[in-house]
């Protein structure tokens, strides 16, 4: 029996191959579905520069590439979650995607109320109230591999100090976290790791400011880290990080923006590194629309185009410029791995 | 309830979404059809709908009785959301900590523990105000931001929070759940839905029993009478040999118990545990409007907190379903509040010749509740 069935899907699937081949050209008669997303935001909103604004991005430009309507609803407090993940799925659409890890207790509740509509959600899964994932074939997590980020902008911390191109050149650089949860040690691991490649002779200072909110408590441990003589700073604390960038301002050294480009938060941001949700967007939203949607992690990496790097106000040097090339390919390649924990 | 307001703020707010170039009636059909579930036409559950309107309304109802008590003895209360936090965080405390113990002991205990430490903290300001005259407007704002830090503390690093990284509490105990009105069972289809998303629960009932509770002992007691006597004349009340400080030490304990109930409702019934959304929770400051908009009457609480329900709920259906951002909803908020405290849809109707003649302000009102009423508010006539 078993063995007839897989014939038959072979079948199919040779079939799917080819009219895909074809390329909709033959399609004629069959009305092509319209097919519904809606997209849920945190508390940030959609002008929060970050992920929202991004995948609001993504959901547009799968609107301009495939027959879709997308629908937008932002979360004015956690108590909206719910309700409005819930609203999407009651009116049957074919993908729910909740933005952000403040998300995942909603979608872990909402995803098991409607088995049968999909759900993605950035950076989280769907849980229950203890934060363990509940494994619902119908939701998609959509995860990023930040130490691939941290990686390219340690590479350009790593190299500046080497070639005596930053600002007090002592070999000294600094990371500023917001509380040590993986995705934020992911981001340092990769940074220390490459900066250590570019320049055996660095001191890495890592401190973290407990806040992910307030500009001020990240502002304070930068300022330690300049004052012991760090002149290029990492943030990787939301909004608490831009404390970080103004106070590298206002001390005169670099610093280095995270998750989206912030080259306007402050001159000092030389480069950013990149969770690129617009592309994590796009893509489950493309997978829905070829019916290949699939329960479980989907990881974004600079391998797939979903992690990267912006330089910001700095005119870079061509050799700085061929160095971040050729590490983006060997990571690109697999020939070099950032890790996932710091190195020592 | 002061119906002009409502009526002002909504056409104002037609007049904005006009400007903007998108069509005021199709948002207010989203926001009818969000808040209510009338004339839903894009596949809304109107069940869904109406659910979602009591769960928003039930804490605005309780706390905006905390804020609605003092008034009549004269006092502000601004701090209702932090009584609200103190009882959350009191209600998850014990929730934890005796997880195991059956509902009918757990239930109790997490309520009246929220109780207990609203009470607690509106009464900081009850007796700083009673001995030293400190005023409660500024103690109770500040105690508003002890609570918030302290659940910070608490959530982030400190004995309540999760494990490393998170910031929220374990979940209370199954006992210390408040039941929802219909099953919470995922197979169960009620309405075309799972029995599950329809979130009413009985707390609804604590809330409505809050409002009739207040409506009595303000107005069927002999310390209603003494709150009311307080907030018109402290001298006349002292007088007729009414002890006034302890009658604001007592309005304040009483007024923070009522907070402290709705954010242990808010925990038992809801979210079973403490999240970083109460670092910007809002639900103590919107009692104060709802507070207002009500008269300080029970049954005009109970209106006023269905519609800012129906506005909260609805906002996010007018987003999707007619593309207009749900700030709107805010902007319509901030308009009834306005015209109510510059009370000019009153002067309006005075200053037209066929207009009604003002309503006399009721002797029993006191000077602070003047905001609650559509007339300008008279000096309160000596008895």
């Amino acid at each position: 029996m078993a063995h007839k069935h897989f014939r038959f899907l072979g079948v199919v699937a040779a079939a799917m191959v080819l009219t895909m081949a074809c390329g909709g050209t033959s399609g004629g008669g069959t009305p092509t579905k319209t097919y519904k997303i809606g997209l849920v935001t945190d508390i940030g909103g959609l002008n929060d520069k970050s992920f929202n604004h991004l995948a609001d991005i993504g959901l547009e430009k799968a609107k301009t590439d495939f027959k879709i309507q997308g629908d937008v609803k932002e979360s004015k407090s956690g108590d909206d979650y719910v309700p409005n993940l819930t609203d999407f799925a009651t009116k049957k659409y074919d993908l729910v995607i909740g933005v952000g890890f403040l998300m995942q207790e909603a979608v872990g509740t909402v995803s098991g109320q409607f088995p049968d509509i999909h759900f993605a959600i950035i950076d989280g899964a769907g849980t229950d109230a203890k934060g363990v994932d509940l494994k619902h074939p119908n939701v998609q997590s959509l995860y990023f591999k930040e130490q691939d980020a941290g990686a390219m902008v340690g590479v350009m911390a790593g190299w500046l100090e080497k070639n005596g191109k930053a600002k007090k050149n002592q070999h000294i650089i600094g990371a500023v976290g917001g509380i040590s949860i993986p995705p934020v040690d992911h981001y340092i691991a990769g940074y220390k790791w490459a900066a250590k490649m570019e320049d055996p002779s660095i001191q890495v200072k890592i401190g973290y400011s407990n806040n992910f909110t307030d500009p001020a408590k990240c502002k304070g441990v930068a300022k330690s880290q300049i004052d012991a003589g760090a002149d290029i700073v990492f943030q990787v604390a939301g909004g608490c990080g831009l404390g970080v960038l103004q106070q590298a301002g206002q001390s005169g050294v670099y610093s280095i923006g995270v998750d989206a480009d912030q080259k306007d938060a402050d001159p000092s941001v030389i480069a950013s590194a990149l969770k690129k949700v617009d592309v994590a967007t796009y893509t489950a939203i493309k997978n829905v629309v070829n019916n290949q949607f699939q329960g479980g992690a989907l990881t974004f990496s600079i391998a797939n185009e979903g992690a990267g790097y912006s330089i910001d106000n700095l005119d870079v040097p061509a050799e700085l410029k061929a160095e971040l090339d050729k590490v983006l390919g060997q990571i690109k390649s697999g020939a070099l791995t950032p890790p996932a924990d710091i190195p020592a | 309830m002061p119906f002009g307001s409502v009526v002002f703020a909504f056409a104002v707010g037609a007049l904005i979404v006009g400007a903007t170039g998108a069509n005021p009636f199709s948002a207010y059909a989203g926001l009818l059809c969000g808040g209510l579930g009338i004339g839903c036409t894009q596949g809304e559950n109107p069940a869904l709908e109406i659910s979602n309107t009591i769960v928003f309304a039930i804490p605005l109802i309780t706390a905006g009785v905390a804020v609605a008590l003092p008034f009549r003895a004269g006092l502000f209360n601004i701090g209702a959301e932090g009584q609200l936090l103190a009882g959350s965080i009191a209600c998850t405390a014990i929730g934890i900590k005796f997880n195991t113990l059956p509902a009918p002991i757990l239930l109790p205990m997490v309520l009246v523990g929220g109780m207990a430490a609203g009470a607690l903290w509106a009464g900081i300001p009850g007796v700083l105000k009673a001995t030293v005259g400190a005023h409660e407007v500024v103690t109770t704002i500040m105690l508003n931001y002890i609570a918030q830090w302290l659940l910070r503390f608490l959530i982030i690093g400190g004995p309540l929070q999760l494990g490393p990284g998170t910031s929220k509490s374990l979940p209370i105990g199954e006992g210390a759940r408040l039941a929802t009105l219909l099953p919470a069972d995922n197979s169960l289809i009620i309405f075309g839905l799972p029995a599950s998303v329809y979130r009413v629960h009985t707390g609804l009932l604590i809330a409505l029993a809050a409002a009739a509770l207040f409506a009595f002992l303000l107005w069927r007691t002999s310390f209603g009478y003494e709150i009311r006597a307080v907030g018109q004349s402290q001298k006349a009340a002292r007088y007729a040999g009414v002890s006034v400080r302890r009658t604001i030490i007592l309005t304040m304990v009483i007024a923070g118990a009522f907070s402290g109930l709705a954010g242990a409702v808010q925990i038992a019934g809801v979210d079973h545990n403490l999240t970083d959304k109460y670092f910007s929770d809002t639900t103590g400051f919107d009692a104060i409007a709802v507070a207002l908009l009500g008269l300080g009457s029970a049954v005009g609480i109970v209106l006023a907190a269905v519609l800012f329900g129906a506005l909260h709920a609805g906002g996010a259906i007018m987003q999707s379903d007619a593309g207009i951002s749900s700030n709107l909803v805010l902007v319509l908020q901030a308009l009834i509040l306005f015209s109510i405290a510059a009370n000019f849809v009153g002067a309006i109707r005075r200053g037209l010749p066929f207009g009604r003649a003002p309503a006399a302000l009721p002797p029993e009102l006191p000077p602070a509740a003047g905001l609650m009423t559509e007339a300008a508010a008279a000096p309160p006539e000596p008895t």
